[in-house]
């Protein structure tokens, strides 16, 4: 198991609310770990908010019970890693998945493919009713700063 | 996020303050209606204090620009930080929305 440096993380229903509060454990997380160089902390951040943010305005329930947002960001020696995953959720639709960006003049689409453009590697599992999108950034600590 | 609105001799002047996402993102859509309603339809966000954008916040942005462009205005940005610097680059739509150093910049030169 690679050692996990810091770790935050976010459990509630997917409602505008929990955008914020994921924003906080992560201004939260880069406090804990000061050493994550601010190119990092700037694009792993919009990153996981455009993955919860999909969640958030895509997901639907596959039953009565709603859709749960859960987030698990943690900064290991040569990554950041950030789980995010929709609980209690349908498959997403193939048009919620497009990952190229759209016309200039489209108010709305770009969010896979400005995390695609984020990140290093994006990874979609879905298991039991439970959507994850697995974000990894290539991330060493800033030297000398 | 808080929005505010000045108007101003040749432009209406909109400040947002805090995370353009999408919660923010419908309030940004309703306060540059409601600039450009008023008969402002030269309209600058001032980003200075903004200090995170996402694809929401830049669609929304992008809505407004169409509405002042409808209206026979036009919809500039200033005072862009690094982090809605970084969103519009790799959305490439840092070349239909144009940053100013500042608002007062913005229709300068009009």
């Amino acid at each position: 198991m690679t050692e996990i440096l810091a770790r935050r993380g976010y459990h509630g229903p997917a409602t505008d609310e929990a955008i914020e509060a994921v924003h906080d454990e992560m201004d939260a997380l880069w406090e804990d770990a000061s050493f994550v160089p601010e190119m990092d902390r700037m694009t792993f951040a919009t990153a996981v908010i455009e993955a919860a943010a999909n969640i958030v305005q895509h997901a639907l329930p596959v039953a009565e019970k709603p859709v749960e947002l859960d987030v698990d960001i943690s900064v290991r020696p040569a990554c950041l890693v950030a789980r995010v995953s929709a609980h209690n959720a349908r498959e997403p639709f193939a048009n919620d998945m497009r990952a190229d960006m759209p016309a200039e003049d489209a108010e709305s689409g770009r969010g896979l493919a400005l995390i695609e453009a984020l990140v290093t590697t994006v990874t979609f599992e879905r298991q039991h009713g439970t959507n994850t999108w697995i974000l990894t950034r290539e991330s060493t600590p800033a030297q000398g700063e | 996020m808080q929005f505010s609105y000045e108007v101003k001799d040749s432009y209406a002047e909109v400040k947002g303050v805090g995370r353009l996402n999408m919660v923010a993102a419908p309030k940004l859509r309703e306060v540059v209606a409601e600039v450009v309603a008023s008969g402002s339809s030269r309209v600058v966000v001032n980003l200075a204090e903004t200090d995170f954008m996402d694809s929401s916040g830049l669609g929304a942005l992008i809505g407004c620009l169409k509405a002042a462009r409808q209206a026979g205005g036009d919809l500039r940005i200033s005072g862009v930080q690094p982090q809605v610097k970084m969103v519009l680059e790799l959305t490439n739509m840092d070349r239909v929305l144009t940053a100013y150093p500042s608002a007062e910049a913005a229709f300068g030169n009009d």
